[in-house]
């Protein structure tokens, strides 16, 4: 009885946690055009609430989580609950506030609109 | 010694952890050879999962970015395909930096274990995924058996 102890309290000493979701990488499309870089990331399964997209310190992470339901036995299965998790560099130039994403069967759609000071001007050529 | 089991639980979840780091740099070097130029017209299937309780079978399909008119689902007996394709969606004007999603077309097909009732089946799409409902056909459903 005292050994059955012990495991529990083991078990609840690690704070650490090892146990987590298998993690996968979605594909990217990635465009730029003279306003903004556009992203587009295959998370098929994930549902909105389960996207979280941020920027700091000019790394832009994704990250999805895809929670199946569960329905009678499975004969094979070749995908599962998955984490899809990605991180890239973005520029400066980016203007965090004005970020939008969208998420739509499956594909989540980012615009990372330039600042204005980034923006490529034309200089005009005066006579001298 | 079985407060040391707790120990080795942990020793398999660093383990796995470790895995899932490697499977995700591996994932990276493919990636590097099988997406290589933005122009290759990709050919790759969806994965599938198959599921059966009692009446019906459940096929769910991973097909990200695809409208539901472009997948065609065709049954005979116990046969079933799901064929579709997904256009490139490059918009005008931008420049490619990274194009791995790609437009492909894919087929793939499968043997169910049963008949199925090919006018009850049906399909939806949510959030990238197909959901394929096949109720089995008469015969096939499981009887229940009362003992006389």
């Amino acid at each position: 009885m005292s050994e059955k102890k012990d495991i529990a309290k083991a078990e609840e000493k690690n704070i650490e946690k090892t146990r987590e979701l298998k993690s996968a990488i979605p594909a990217v499309d990635i465009y730029e055009n003279d306003n903004e870089i556009m992203l587009h990331a295959d998370m098929p399964g994930v549902v909105k609430e389960d996207v979280s997209v941020s920027i700091d310190n000019g790394t832009l992470s994704l990250s999805g989580v895809r929670r199946l339901q569960s329905k009678g036995a499975s004969k094979w299965e070749e995908f599962g609950d998955v984490e899809y998790v990605r991180s890239f560099s973005v520029p400066q130039s980016i203007d965090v506030e004005k970020v939008e994403a969208k998420l739509k069967d499956g594909v989540l759609k980012l615009h990372l609109p330039k600042s204005e000071a980034a923006k490529p001007k034309q200089i005009k050529i005066n006579a001298a | 010694m079985f407060a040391r089991m707790s120990d080795i639980d942990r020793m398999f979840g660093a383990m796995d952890l470790l895995r899932n780091k490697m499977d995700r740099l591996f994932g990276d070097f493919d990636r590097s050879f099988d997406y290589g130029s933005g122009l290759t017209f990709k050919t790759s299937v969806p994965g599938t999962n198959l599921y059966e309780d009692g009446d019906n079978f459940e096929i769910r399909a991973e097909v990200p970015g695809i409208a539901k008119d472009d997948l065609n689902i065709k049954i005979q007996g116990n046969y079933l395909e799901i064929s579709g394709s997904r256009g490139a969606d490059t918009p005008e004007g931008y420049k490619i930096h990274r194009a791995e999603r790609g437009a492909s077309t894919f087929s793939r097909s499968f043997t169910l274990p049963d008949d199925v009732d090919a006018d009850k089946v049906e399909a939806t799409l949510k959030d990238g995924i197909l959901y394929l409902t096949l109720p089995k056909s008469e015969a096939a459903k499981p009887k229940q058996i009362t003992i006389g």
